[in-house]
């Protein structure tokens, strides 16, 4: 029964194989195609340097191959992944076809390859073999699932700009989901080179890289058992059609590829969305706080009263428009700032250098000790600063607990490794993470929804979402970018209280909100902006008070219904500053808008941001 | 809701299709049951059972081309087999895609519904991998259009009616330094694909063998269409003659360009020009191409001319080399079930090996020691649009 069906058994787990190589990069949203390319450098280099299965038996020499195999299919992704992390997208799918178009140009013209003819190899693997090694590598991706680098990888995929405001290294992070995606496509290229005994560079061309990539897409990417689903429907196609009695010749391929279409319209996740998926919430969530933080690392806050946040004459400047200009601020362990003014003013730009998303043109600025502008944005992260966007930016098809589990990234321990050997350790550790991220949620009043999708929630539930993700990360400093924006009064109510109840726990909160009433009545501190530059400073009395406050909202007499224009953003600015007229979310040309590495279909400019900010 | 339903619907589907996969599976592989020994010898022999023969054809993919003229001359001959009765034969022909993998599948399939012997596959490096299956079963293989060397010696089990490269390419060689007085040539070859760099080794080693000088050899991809770059630098040596080892796809510009570009002397190409399709689409530049081929298409020998007939009336066009030898083999095949008049896998192998002197549509047919085909190759040249023999 087995050995009828061996041939194809062998191809699913060769296919499967060679689809987490792809995997195991889409997974972190990145599009390469170099896979081919490590697969044909891994085998031909396995099949010329390992042992002779005569000289030290069969298993043996296979294993060496596996090894040699693994180890040159890494390398080869270190060597491309350096020059190649920073491109997204398209380009990086283009500059990796090319590295596979030249690898196989090479091995043609060398002499100990076998050229097109190819390089004759012993068959040793058995379908019990590849389907072992089809095991380990699913197992491998099953535990990294659950682990806290396995989430860190899906935040990347989803927002690119998130994932780095939560901590995470995403360049390094990026480079090791590479360097797999090299081992496993090493891997293929290993056992595929012992099994059809002649590799030739044209079997790794192209058209194998694609068929690499749709075997994964159709099973479904964001799913480990996707692979091995995929593979199954592609090797099963041609198998079934032949069962059936569909006569050979074009209606084959036809019939294939209409079904290929049915898939992927039905089911945009693939078949391993036909799998439902379940998020596990941690039984005991109200069960003191003790007993699950001392599984988490321990964070530093400042003490009270202690600087937070120093500027001094910091300047943004998008091609001779000042969105910020001169502005110094300092804010202290324990206050509670409101960033007020009309729209254009400069306060995204503004708390975009605070939280190093945007690098100062001018001036300079200190963060819990960090100098922003020059310090990677994860690294401000892990000093202490967590923040929303002003456009939610939640990781969209995890579920809400996720998202707070991401943000948990930085004070929960790496659990990847200790998961694959099942310590013990890790279980606690990962229920350590839930019962916070759990808790977190509730803080905000989401406990219910926390298996939900985060793209399934209603606005106002979103930007608390957001706000429970960024709460998780134990800040020192959190900045809110237009947390209200939304949200009826009864919430904003509930939302100042909030805000005001952490404030009470010594957390540090700036935050932008064009609800006056509610900044006034939450902050300890009202900072206020008008093209660019603080007009007013002081407590929220005082600003209430304030004749320019007045005039910057609601303008002079005589000036009114212009002024109220720009604040609608809907008027041309008499003033000149050609920046104000247009819409916020346009207005400013900064990376936090532009990078979504999870949408599919646009075509995003190549990334031109500084190495030092990955 | 309607995408859940969708998605219902779509996973029921798939279920049923795997179901009915599953029983279909089970059902067959009992084809091969039944008595395959027979009562007389030769043209008299009677098997009762149908003897099942599997052919593994490129009939989608990039040889394509290829695997459909090989259909039809099985197809031909399987109808012709059927008309002389005594012994009937159960041909399944199946589609490789020109994926190699699927050749293996395919053989592995064929191997256990137990056929008695396996026609193909079309493509040498196919046949690398997938005669093996074979071989390591005991089941006779039967290449006929694999000419890379070395096929046979996958095993005692693997024989094919093509000449290879390496028997076709000397006579080619040989003929046309003969008739053009060839001093210095320049050679030029596609380097990534197997078929025309196999027939390169064959030209460079015969050229040396007869003492033929090589100005330069030029390499280009099987995907280039314009060559006229490379032709400059050819003209540059100013040889007698262009040898050129190329797939048709760059056959037809290359010669064009050729002639457009003044070069007036002898191309001799290998296998890959051995095509219709060189007269009728390169048109008078092809007039002159001196190409070496197993089949001679203007040969008069009975089987020839009633075969040229019979294709013409049935589809309509004329044969390629394809067709000929796949026609030729499956007659072939017939021919050693008659001998011994028995179709088991170890009296089919015996009876091919051992034969001789079969007049064939490729002429007279042996089979040497090496399980190698062994007939008169022809040295052509295109005239008048169309093949003629080189004389």
């Amino acid at each position: 029964m087995l050995a009828e069906y061996a041939t194809p058994l062998t191809f699913i787990a060769l296919g499967a194989v060679f689809a987490y190589s792809f995997y195991a990069v889409l997974i972190a949203g990145q599009l390469s195609l170099g896979q081919a390319g490590f697969a044909s450098v891994a085998a031909f280099s396995a099949a010329t340097l390992a042992p002779s299965g005569d000289d030290v038996g069969d298993v043996p020499a296979l294993l060496v191959a596996v090894v040699i195999g693994m180890a040159v299919g890494a390398l080869a992704a270190v060597v491309l992944g350096l020059p190649t992390m920073h491109l997204r997208g398209v380009y990086l799918a283009i500059a990796t076809l090319g590295f596979a178009e030249a690898v196989r140009v090479v091995l043609l013209n060398l002499e100990w390859t076998g050229g097109a003819q190819g390089l004759g190899v012993p068959r040793i693997l058995t379908v019990g073999m590849a389907w072992t090694a089809l095991a380990v590598v699913a197992y491998w991706f099953w535990r990294m699932g659950r682990s806290r680098y396995g989430r860190a990888l899906e935040a990347i995929r989803e927002d690119e700009l998130a994932a780095r405001s939560m901590g995470i290294d995403v360049g390094r992070h990026r480079l090791a989901a590479f360097v797999t995606a090299g081992a496993v496509a090493g891997l293929y290229g290993v056992l595929f080179a012992y099994y059809v005994r002649l590799i030739a560079p044209g079997d790794f061309d192209f058209s194998a890289a694609v068929e690499g990539l749709v075997t994964a897409v159709v099973g479904g990417s964001t799913m480990f058992l996707g692979p091995l689903l995929g593979s199954g429907f592609q090797t099963m196609v041609p198998e079934i059609q032949r069962a059936v009695g569909v006569e050979a010749g074009w209606i084959r391929p036809f019939l294939a590829g209409l079904l290929l279409l049915v898939v992927i319209l039905f089911l945009p996740g693939g078949l391993a969305s036909l799998i439902p998926r379940r998020t596990r919430m941690p039984s005991s969530v109200g069960g003191g706080e003790d007993g699950g933080t001392s599984h988490l690392a321990a964070r530093r806050h400042p003490t009270p009263g202690e600087t937070v946040v120093s500027l001094s004459g910091l300047g943004k400047e998008y091609g001779g428009v000042h969105a910020v200009r001169g502005v110094d601020l300092e804010i202290g362990s324990g206050e509670v700032v409101g960033l007020i003014g009309p729209n254009g003013a400069g306060k995204t730009t503004l708390v975009n250098m605070i939280s190093g998303l945007v690098p100062p043109s001018s001036g300079s600025a200190t963060v819990l000790g960090v100098p922003v502008g020059r310090t990677p944005v994860h690294r401000v992260a892990a000093a202490g600063v967590s923040r929303t966007f002003q456009h939610s930016k939640l990781f969209n098809r995890l579920s809400a607990l996720e998202n707070v589990l991401v943000g948990a990234h930085l004070v929960s321990r790496p659990t990847f490794l200790r998961r694959l050997l099942w310590l013990p350790s890790a279980r606690r550790d990962e229920r350590a993470s839930l019962e916070h991220a759990a808790r977190c949620l509730q803080r905000v009043g989401l406990g219910d929804l926390a298996g939900n999708r985060a793209s399934s929630l209603s606005y106002g539930d979103q930007r608390r979402l957001e706000i429970a993700r960024a709460l998780a990360s134990d800040p020192s400093l959190l900045i809110l970018d237009e947390p209200a924006a939304g949200m009826n009064h009864v919430e904003a109510a509930g939302l100042s209280e909030l805000i005001r109840s952490l404030a009470r726990g010594g957390l540090t909160i700036l935050f932008i909100e064009h609800n006056v009433g509610m900044v006034l009545e939450t902050c300890t501190r009202v900072v206020v902006l008008d093209f660019g530059e603080v007009i007013a400073s002081g407590t929220p009395e005082e600003i209430a008070a304030n004749p320019a406050v007045i005039e910057a909202y609601l303008g002079t007499a005589d000036e009114e219904p212009a002024a109220g224009s720009i604040a609608e953003g809907t008027l041309a600015d008499p003033t000149g500053g050609g920046a104000h007229a247009m819409p916020p979310d346009t207005r400013t040309p900064d990376a936090v808008t532009n990078v979504d590495p999870g949408s599919a279909g646009t075509l995003p400019p190549p990334d031109t941001t500084p190495r030092s900010a990955t | 809701m309607r995408a859940t339903l969708s998605t219902a619907a779509v996973a029921t589907a798939a279920v049923f299709v795997l179901a009915s996969c599953g029983s279909e599976g089970e059902g067959s592989g009992s084809a091969a049951s039944g008595d395959l020994a027979g009562e007389g010898s030769g043209d008299s022999c009677s098997i009762e059972a149908a003897v099942p023969i599997g052919a593994v054809l490129s009939l989608t993919g990039a040889a394509a081309s290829y695997g459909e003229s090989q259909q039809r001359g099985l197809d031909l001959a399987a109808a012709e087999l059927a008309e002389k009765g005594g012994v009937t034969y159960d041909l399944r022909i199946e589609d490789d895609q020109t994926d190699p993998r699927q050749a293996i599948t395919l053989f592995d399939q064929f191997v256990s519904d137990d056929v008695s012997l396996i026609i193909g596959p079309t493509l040498s490096n196919a046949a690398v991998q997938a005669d093996p299956v074979a071989q390591d079963a005991g089941v006779p293989v039967l290449g006929i259009s694999n000419t890379a060397a070395g096929i046979t010696d996958i095993g005692d089990y693997v024989f094919r009616d093509s000449l290879t490269e390496q028997a076709v390419i000397p006579q080619t060689i040989a003929k046309a330094t003969e008739e053009f007085g060839l001093q210095n040539v320049v050679v030029m070859y596609s380097n990534d694909d197997a078929f025309t760099e196999s027939g390169y080794e064959a030209f460079a080693a015969a050229l040396e063998d007869e003492g033929v000088g090589v100005a330069e050899t030029i390499t280009f991809s099987k995907s280039d269409t314009d060559f006229r770059a490379l032709l400059t630098q050819a003209q540059a040596s100013n040889p007698d003659a262009l040898v050129v080892s190329a797939l048709i796809e760059a056959a037809v510009p290359l010669v064009t360009q050729a002639r457009e570009m003044g070069i007036d002397v002898p191309i001799i190409g290998g296998n890959g020009f051995n095509n219709p399709r060189l007269m009728a689409d390169a048109g008078e530049a092809a007039e002159g191409v001196v190409v070496g081929a197993a089949w001679n298409s203007a040969s008069e020998n009975p089987e020839n001319t009633a075969f040229l007939e019979a294709f013409e009336a049935e589809y309509g066009t004329q044969p390629d080399q394809f067709a000929a030898q796949a026609y030729a083999g499956l007659l072939l095949v017939d021919q050693a079930v008659r001998t011994n008049c028995a179709a088991d896998h170890d009296s089919i192998k015996e009876a091919l090996g051992g034969l001789e002197n079969v007049p064939t549509v490729l002429g007279e047919f042996s089979i040497d020691e090496n399980r190698d085909a062994v007939h008169p190759a022809v040295v052509q040249v295109v005239q008048d649009g169309a093949f003629a023999v080189l004389e």
